[in-house]
């Protein structure tokens, strides 16, 4: 065990450190934050991500022939401390292209594919969405209905697709389909990798919780796909699917939401520590003290069990349950961080927005931290993986 | 970077496990306190007294990292504390000792001939060194020490206690005048408490531990007791976990096996999610005290905190998924339910170590507000 870091090591950290110091707006994170507006927002993030690309900083644990920079998994890790250190913007592009098409296609794709997608989902030229959950496919995603027919040189897409994060802003969409509807469920799917400016494809935004649209409805009607964009075998798609869902809930992800947290987190002592109740600090009231050190605690865990998944990988163990471990502790652990912040704000937690302390932003982030227990896998569905695969306990 | 132990460091932990299931006493269910009293010398033999103490020295110079599953293994094993406190002096005396006491002492620790017990707690005082009340006045130590492993059998006493108003830790003979010890009934009788009295103890200057920083030499022993007590902690939640898995998986009801209903594979889940967490947080305080990072205190104080509330959480669930069996004295989960709870009470239990935590968070991220608070 070594948690110390090489020379080289140690030269990423500075440059990324130095190279973070220019690129990021001035006063950023105290006087300048992120747009209000959620059309706004995702521009600012995508721009975010461009800028990180332009100076070499985007897609860097993957290989140099398509564009990344072939930096290590360690290295990775330190990108994720880095930025979180340095309170940077979230990216739009990072969750499912970077993290789940590129990651995919890194080990299932033809050369071809990997050739013609990875540099522009590196760049985020590109912008992706994953359309594997239907109304009738949720939990049970083998269920999945919508139709792809081969036709000739292409396959035609009917069905409906539902939560697809971010495909108002996506150009391209990895799509989970059903290729024969006679055999058992599993073994009638394929992937496919679909263009968001077919014609045929109708996008629908769905409300959520926080009042925001981050995700939406897709209907696809006699969508039109070359056949070149199917990853692996037809009817081999459950297996690319579970790759992806793999590295969807990994130590990859983990670490950047890890970082996210450790910000809010940060950004919530500090408030509490300015914020007066009672005649003094909220801070140095014991109870909520208490709460606050679970939670240090808990963030701290995130980025250790993290790197404990990344040290399996070095070591030369395979992706397995460990991610279901990881998902299902770090889901509950930031549920309960945002229940803590608000109980910390204390009377005027119910104030939303620019009346509410900090600008409302804990309040968001409470409503958004009700979705991280459903989405990736809900943790029913991650204690059955645990319970079934990690433990032997019978079905 | 890479958080993995190596194969010296695994092949430590899984001889002490061996070593520690050939005697089926020690998890028996009766609580017998003298049913270990083979042990230490088992342990002394294969050599884990040794392993903290520099080779300069007779030892086998590794460091506390290297321990972390052997201690995981005692833990699981339910080797008695004592074994455990130990450790903890052994690296108080490398790192804090004087020369003397290094040279004279730490030989005989890694050969086995000298046992160590740690005196801390005392009536009426909490787990923070800086309130005790015992003191060392014109060289004479008096108090009322509680709680203290193996202190009937220890061939010397860790006291930590004050000295013109400061914590310090005095090494002492435990068969000097004044000493006089009484076991203790408590929750774990097998944890072998003593009560230590201490009435005008003579304590010569070279009896003291940390030279002209006494307090360091306080501070790190709190911090690598916390460290190997979550260890402890993590080892006996692993232990729980496994066996609540294998009873899933045979106990029959309603025609089929008890980890087939979801409300039994679930507890067992989230039973394997702390264990990993705990784990995590208790491997990082290892290398951290180890390396004497910048942030050992508060990675200790977290593993302390956290791997105390697993420890609980892991053991309840446990007995709960046995059903009538866990609650009975013939199974022996009351064993490590015990056991977990006594470990759970000493170098700090959650609430203390939590202040910590905030306190040093605090201190990193905010240094300015921080000051102002001590003023007021
Ligand atoms: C914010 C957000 C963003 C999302 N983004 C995307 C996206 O971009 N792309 C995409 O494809 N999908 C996305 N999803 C969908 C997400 O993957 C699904 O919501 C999730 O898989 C659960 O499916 P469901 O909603 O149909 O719930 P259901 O499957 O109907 O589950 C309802 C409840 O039943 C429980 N349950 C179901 N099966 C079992 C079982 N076998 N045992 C025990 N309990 C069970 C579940 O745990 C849950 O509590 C998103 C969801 C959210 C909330």
């Amino acid at each position: 065990m070594d948690f110390s870091y090489s020379p080289a090591e140690t030269e990423f950290r500075t440059a990324l450190r130095s190279w973070l110091a220019d690129a990021l707006p001035t006063g950023w994170g105290e006087t300048v934050f992120e747009p209000k507006d959620e059309d706004e927002r995702a521009r600012f993030r995508l721009d975010w991500e461009r800028k990180l690309h332009a100076g070499g900083w985007s897609g860097i644990n993957w290989p140099r022939a398509y564009g990344g920079r072939g930096a290590t998994l360690v290295e990775r890790a330190i990108f994720a401390e880095e930025m979180a250190r340095a309170r940077a913007p979230e990216g739009l592009n990072i969750i499912v292209g970077h993290n789940l098409v590129g990651t995919t296609l890194l080990r299932h794709g033809t050369e071809a594919q990997k050739q013609r997608f990875l540099p522009k989902i590196i760049s985020s030229e590109e912008v992706w969405c994953q359309g594997f959950s239907e109304p009738n496919a949720g939990s049970d995603l083998a269920s999945v209905r919508t139709r792809a027919e081969r036709r000739g040189d292409k396959f035609i897409v009917n069905g409906q697709k539902i939560w697809t994060s971010f495909a108002q802003y996506a150009d391209w969409c990895i799509a989970l389909v059903r290729t024969d509807p006679e055999v058992r469920k599993h073994a009638g799917l394929s992937f496919l990798l679909i263009n968001m400016k077919t014609p045929g494809i109708t996008i629908r935004p769905l409300r959520q919780i926080s009042g925001e649209s981050e995700f939406n409805e897709m209907f696809f009607d006699d969508v039109q796909v070359p056949a070149e964009n199917i990853v692996g075998e037809v009817n081999g798609g459950w297996a690319i699917a579970m790759t992806t869902l793999a590295f969807e809930r990994g130590p990859e992800d983990a670490l950047g939401r890890q970082m996210r947290f450790k910000q809010e987190l940060d950004e919530l002592l500090t408030t509490l520590a300015s914020l007066k109740r009672d005649g003094g600090h909220v801070i140095d009231d014991p109870i909520i003290r208490q709460k606050l050190a679970k939670s240090i605690t808990e963030v701290e865990i995130m980025r250790l069990n993290a790197l404990r998944s990344i040290s399996r990988y070095l070591n030369g163990e395979d992706r397995g349950p460990d991610v279901s471990l990881m998902k299902l502790f770090w889901s509950h652990a930031a549920q309960r961080l945002y229940d803590t912040a608000l109980e910390a704000l204390g009377p005027l937690a119910p104030l939303w927005g620019s009346a509410a302390t900090a600008g409302g932003r804990f309040q968001l982030s409470w409503l958004q931290s009700k979705a991280f227990t459903i989405y990736s896998g809900s943790s029913e569905i991650q204690r059955n993986i645990i319970g079934e695969r990690m433990l032997g306990l019978p079905r | 970077m890479n958080f993995g132990f190596d194969g010296t460091q695994r092949s430590l932990g899984d001889t002490v496990a061996r070593l520690l299931q050939s005697v089926p006493a020690l998890t028996a269910p009766d609580l017998d306190p003298r049913q270990s009293d083979r042990v230490y010398e088992m342990l002394a033999e294969c050599g884990l007294f040794a392993l903290l103490v520099p080779e300069s020295c007779g030892g086998t110079g590794l460091s506390l990292v290297d321990t972390a599953l052997a201690v995981e293994s005692l833990g699981g094993g339910l080797a008695p504390p004592a074994v455990i406190a130990t450790l903890a002096a052994t690296d108080a005396i490398v790192r804090h000792g004087h020369e003397g006491q290094r040279r004279e002492l730490l030989p005989k620790i890694a050969s086995g001939e000298l046992r160590v017990a740690i005196a801390l707690l005392e009536p009426g005082c909490g787990y923070d060194p800086h309130t005790m009340k015992s003191t060392i006045a014109n060289g004479r130590l008096t108090g009322r020490k509680l709680l203290v492993p193996g202190a009937a059998e220890a061939d010397l006493l860790l006291i930590v206690t004050g000295s013109g108003g400061k914590p310090t830790l005095a090494l002492l003979d435990a068969r000097s005048g004044g000493v006089a010890t009484q076991v203790q009934e408590s929750l774990d009788p097998t944890a072998d408490f003593h009560e230590v009295v201490l009435k005008n103890v003579a304590v010569r200057p070279e009896s003291l531990l940390g030279g002209a920083s006494p307090e360091r030499a306080v501070e790190r022993l709190m911090d690598v007791s916390a460290t190997l007590h979550a260890g402890m902690l993590m080892g006996i939640a692993a232990q729980m976990l496994h066996k609540t898995v294998e009873y899933a998986k045979i106990r029959v009801q309603f025609g089929q096996a008890i980890g087939a209903f979801q409300a039994i594979k679930h507890r067992c889940a989230d039973m394997a999610v702390a264990v990993e967490a705990g784990q995590s947080a208790a491997y990082y305080a290892f290398w951290a005290i180890a390396e004497d990072s910048s942030d050992s205190p508060r990675a200790a104080a977290m593993a302390k905190s956290y791997c105390g509330e697993v420890a609980r959480m892991v053991c309840n669930e446990a007995i709960q998924v046995h059903g009538g069996m866990g609650f009975t004295w013939e199974l022996g989960l009351h064993r490590y339910l015990r056991r977990a709870k006594v470990l759970e009470h000493a170098f700090g239990e959650g609430a203390w170590h939590n202040e910590r935590i905030v306190a040093a968070t605090l201190a990193a991220l905010i240094p300015e507000t921080n000051r102002q608070w001590e003023v007021a």
